[in-house]
């Protein structure tokens, strides 16, 4: 039952395509990468923190937005962007604000560094990603398109 | 060679990809490549969200700079793409200058979905992501009735050209008020889904990642400049959001 949120995770970031305007068969791949983001999120739950659920699920949709970037020559940013939607702590940063409003001190804090924590996280992972591959890349792509 | 028109050509581009959402290191490195290749060595780019500066210095030794202002930015993957393209193309090939300008009028003048599909977006994102953080079926459909009223505020606000910060807050109360009001009326379940979905689409969680990778990168000045927005988008939310749920507290001490 838990797992249908990955098909929800789909349909969502399929919305947000739509939002940032993407066309053709990126359509599909885009929210893939989501899909799968939330699907290793969900695997790696036995290790039991949060914080290391949200962090491996970020590296492999990472991978993913890489590999697909060079597979359908597009940007790897557009991957990432759509497919870090379910993991962004949508619900974290609502709670964090209750807290503050119902005065719940103790619970605000708790909310709200966990959530900083986690979006700390996201961006970690994608830039552990993103340099390691920048690093491996660099002199390829530059011999690729060389503006000589 | 018109290094005029060349500037001009660069300037296009930059502008195009820096209005579409791409990143900084995207649009300073695709300019200078652009000027590489038709021949200027000595050039200097210099890009934050809002504005381009650059300079060259033609190989007959004169200077020229320009400054372009980014007015308005949204996120269109689509034109970031083709432009992404085009500039590769254009490194590669080294067209004349009026076909680079034509192609790059083209990517501009590509469509955008209409207010139908955005729309439909919208509720797609709020409908799903309810269901995601586990509401029911009543709690989603609720979320798209938010979604809707929001995004019209949004439409709104871009006509009466109000303010950004003003125009969050009004969304997310609006938002916050329907999911309590239905929750009130025993139309829907759990208010706090409702509205953690219905919100999905304004909080500034790509903006925070970006803003991240332009740090990291290098860009400190972007990166400040990303924060910033972020933090007004985020407190406009909060706020908007906090003053519903906070009132009838006040009023009848739930």
């Amino acid at each position: 039952m838990e797992y249908l949120q990955v098909v929800y995770a789909f349909f969502a970031c399929l919305g947000g395509c739509l939002i940032f305007n993407v066309r053709g068969k990126e359509l599909f791949f885009m929210p893939l990468g989501g899909a799968v983001g939330w699907l290793v999120y969900l695997l790696a739950a036995p290790f039991g923190s949060d914080i290391f659920q949200n962090f491996v699920g970020t590296v492999v949709l990472s991978v993913y937005a890489e590999v697909m970037a060079r597979l359908r020559r597009k940007p790897a940013t557009g991957y990432l962007l759509v497919a870090l939607f379910p993991l962004v702590p949508g619900g974290g940063i609502y709670y964090t604000m209750e807290y503050c409003i119902a005065g719940n001190t103790d619970l605000f804090l708790e909310t709200g560094l966990h959530t900083l924590g986690v979006a700390g996280v996201l961006a970690l992972g994608v830039l552990l990603v993103s340099s390691v591959v920048r690093m491996f890349n660099r002199s390829g792509w530059y011999r690729e398109t060389n503006c000589k | 060679m018109d290094y005029d028109r060349l500037i001009l050509m660069a300037s296009d581009l930059g502008h195009l990809l820096l209005s579409s959402g791409a990143e900084i290191y995207r649009v300073e490195e695709s300019m200078n490549r652009i000027l590489i290749a038709y021949g200027v060595e000595q050039n200097d780019v210099f890009a934050i969200p809002n504005c381009i500066f650059i300079t060259i210095t033609t190989p007959g030794g004169k200077t020229i700079t320009k400054i372009r202002r980014v007015h308005r930015r949204a996120n269109n993957l689509d034109r970031v793409d083709r432009a992404n393209d085009l500039c590769r193309r254009i490194c590669r090939e080294k067209p004349p200058l009026e076909t680079a300008e034509k192609e790059i009028r083209g990517i501009a003048a590509r469509p955008v979905y209409g207010l139908f599909m955005q729309t439909v977006a919208f509720c797609l994102v709020s409908f799903f992501f309810t269901l995601f953080w586990g509401g029911v079926l009543a709690d989603a459909v609720c979320s798209i009735v938010c979604s809707v009223c929001m995004k019209g505020i949004l439409l709104m606000s871009t006509r009466l050209r109000a303010y950004d910060f003003l125009t969050n807050l009004l969304a997310s109360a609006a938002a916050a008020f329907i999911a309590t009001a239905a929750v009130g009326l025993g139309l829907a379940v759990n208010y706090d889904k409702i509205i953690i979905g219905a919100l999905m689409t304004l909080v500034p969680g790509i903006t925070i990642t970006t803003f991240m990778r332009d740090i990291m990168a290098g860009d400190l000045v972007a990166g400040l400049q990303r924060l910033t927005e972020s933090l007004l988008v985020a407190t406009a939310i909060a706020l908007g959001v906090g003053l519903v749920l906070m009132v009838p507290r006040l009023i009848w001490g739930v």
